[in-house]
């Protein structure tokens, strides 16, 4: 595997033994089944119970019998499970990040024992609320409001592009509270059993096929106080989870790429043209280098925001360079390993062309490359472009 | 009730790999816990998870940089390990079936285990005697190849794979030596948990002193006296995969070769 400058020889016992069972389950467990599921638009969900036993859900917290792992370590986590499949990875970072870290950092002591839990075994799944129909990269203007009544709420509006709503438990839902003045935005857990709660799929994707998309309708879903997130108000809950959450895609891009790099420098070595390893022409190892250049950078700054998030020190507009960075060059480097592939890179056979349509919608969804360019122009030059 | 589990750190070899005199270079080299021992750990593991009271303990022979192995196998559930290791080690090619008879069954006396699981056999050694040799030395029952196990309170039901496919149930008097065989069971994956667990679990670094023992231990009638690699006389494709997509991969040979064509 690609490590070209060392950095996971610096890394610690614990470090490596992470990498090397996500390495092993992803291998063992997805790697044969995952472009049949991608055909099919399909899931593997019995590996959300086991995902969930072998601890992979918000490693990186403790308490509630939760591990407690480093920041690199979880890093290597997700870099191993995007290695087999952006939808194996999404299904982590959005149980993990998007909706144990919330419940984590802004729940009641109630919510944490009833949550945590089972979400952290894959007893319950778990979606995030945010992006609304005609609210994308601007989620602040949301609809989706919340409105006292007795000693709970009723909420209405819509829901889209929710990954796992189909199949979730519980969806935390953000919403303007009405019945307070200037509306402020805060999170409410509300259980998809609840009546006026619809969760339609998502059908007919071009990009991220194998995994669960849906909407999250709420048709006046009655919610008790305690279903809401009472440590936190405003857009800076929802803001919060997505930094962690854009965190692992930055390290995820990377595991999409280094597969692409290592299926297509196997395939350069072992196909011969002209009678020799197409490896061997110069227009190849020109690519290889490349690449290998493109994935090795990604990774230093994957490592160093690491060791920033370990000490909080990192701010989300690292962040939003990292996953920037690191996702354009997988979506560039996916397409260039499916080049090398030849014909044989289009058939399912191979996965650089599965990863460079998944990183489409990487690409975009978690703060679209763009609006992380305003984020930086905005931390760079002290001036919004978005306001 | 105590388990002890012999494991053994094996060196894999890369597909391109340097013979260098009796040895494989350094480079070309992959360590990994031998594949027989994960099933071992799995059945020990397993014996403990329905049992009450039982403690599992991994016994290895491995320089320092075996703790890492060692490690995966107590963040799958063993207990704690003992790695017994020194300076007399350090420059035998080959530490024969003897050798390491005699170092686990020191081990083996201080522990007092009321069973031994090991791997059938070493995937880089391959003597495959270990197991059996050590139930020797010890005065202990013994079974080898195991497939099964169903233990009972003095005695074992253990079903052993002998050769051609033939089957042998046996009833087993404990204590005693098992060398259990791939796919007695399902190795697990560690979990972050028990990785988390494993780093707090103990490994006692154990010197031959330690064991009664001193360095006339590695001492040994075998001698490694070449290394090389047998001539290729023709090439095998291996098919992979379930029926369906084998023969479909056998269709396309015979049909680049010529046969079915009109």
């Amino acid at each position: 595997m690609l490590d070209y400058v060392g950095l996971e020889s610096d890394l610690g016992e614990e470090e490596r033994m992470v990498r090397d069972t996500a390495r092993q389950f992803v291998e063992n467990e997805i790697g044969d089944d995952i472009a049949d599921h991608y055909i099919e638009g399909t899931f593997p969900k019995e590996v959300i119970t086991e995902m969930g036993e072998l601890g992979f859900y918000a490693p990186n917290l403790d308490g509630y019998g939760l591990p407690g792992l480093s920041e690199t370590a979880y890093g290597l986590l997700m870099q191993e499970l995007e290695a087999g499949d952006s939808g194996l990875r999404s299904m982590a970072s959005v149980q993990g990040a998007l909706v144990m870290y919330p419940i984590h950092a802004f729940g009641s002591e109630a919510q944490k024992d009833e949550w945590l839990p089972r979400l952290a075994d894959g007893e319950a799944v778990g979606c995030f609320g945010l992006t609304e129909p005609e609210h994308g990269s601007n989620p602040t203007g949301m609809e989706t409001k919340a409105e006292r009544d007795g000693d709970g709420y009723v909420l209405s509006g819509s829901k889209t592009w929710i990954t796992n709503s189909p199949i979730a438990d519980v969806a935390l839902v953000w919403a303007r509270d009405v019945s307070e003045e200037d509306a402020p935005v805060r999170g409410f857990l509300v259980e998809t059993d609840r009546e006026g709660v619809t969760t339609n799929k998502i059908d007919e994707k071009l990009s991220l096929r194998a995994s669960i998309t849906g909407e999250i309708g709420l048709s006046d879903v009655y919610v008790p106080e305690e279903s809401t997130l009472p440590e936190v108000e405003g857009m800076k809950g929802p803001l919060a989870c997505l930094t962690q959450a854009r965190y692992g895609i930055a390290w995820g891009a990377i595991g999409a790429a280094r597969d692409c790099f290592e299926t297509a420098r196997d395939y350069a070595t072992d196909r011969e043209q002209f009678g020799k390893p197409i490896a061997g022409f110069q227009l190849q190892q020109e690519k290889l280098a490349e690449m290998a250049t493109q994935i090795t950078t990604a990774q230093l700054l994957a490592h160093r925001l690491a060791d920033l998030k370990e000490r909080g020190d990192l701010r989300p507009q690292q962040v939003s360079m990292a996953k920037r960075n690191n996702v354009r060059m997988a979506r560039d480097q996916a397409r260039v390993a499916r080049e090398m592939l030849g014909g044989n890179g289009i058939t399912t056979d191979y996965s650089p062309m599965r990863h460079m349509s998944n990183m489409e919608t990487v690409y975009t969804y978690e703060g679209t490359h763009d609006i992380h360019s305003l984020i930086l122009g905005e931390d760079l030059t002290g001036i919004a472009a978005f306001q | 009730m105590k388990i002890l589990v012999t494991v053994k750190e094996v060196a894999e070899v890369e597909d391109d790999f340097e013979i260098d005199g009796t040895s494989i270079s350094e480079s070309s080299l992959e360590y990994d816990l031998n594949e027989w021992d994960d099933y071992a750990v799995e059945a020990a593991v397993q014996i403990a998870e329905a049992g009450d009271d039982v403690e599992v303990v991994a016994v290895t022979i491995g320089p320092e940089r075996s703790e890492e192995t060692i490690r995966m196998a107590l963040a799958k559930g063993v207990d704690r390990a003992v790695r017994v290791w020194d300076d007399a080690f350090e420059d035998v090619d080959l530490l024969d079936v003897e050798s390491k008879t005699d170092v686990l069954a020191a081990v083996a006396a201080e522990e007092d285990p009321d069973l031994v699981l090991t791997g059938v056999q070493a995937a880089d050694d391959s003597f495959g005697a270990t197991g059996v040799s050590l139930a020797d030395e010890l005065g202990f029952e013994w079974a080898a190849v195991v497939n099964d196990l169903e233990l009972g309170e003095d005695t074992a039901s253990v079903r052993r794979e002998l050769e051609g496919g033939v089957e042998e149930l046996t009833e087993v008097e404990l204590p005693a030596v098992f060398t259990i065989q791939t796919g007695i069971n399902e190795p697990r994956y560690a979990s972050l948990r028990g990785i988390r667990q494993a780093q707090r679990k103990e490994i006692a670094a154990t010197g031959l002193g330690d064991l009664g023992l001193d360095a006339s231990v590695v001492e040994s009638d075998l001698r490694l006296t070449e290394m090389y690699e047998p001539e290729s006389e023709s090439d095998v494709t291996l098919f992979e995969g379930d029926a369906e997509a084998t023969a479909a991969e056998l269709a396309t040979v015979l049909r680049e070769k010529g046969v079915g064509a009109e």
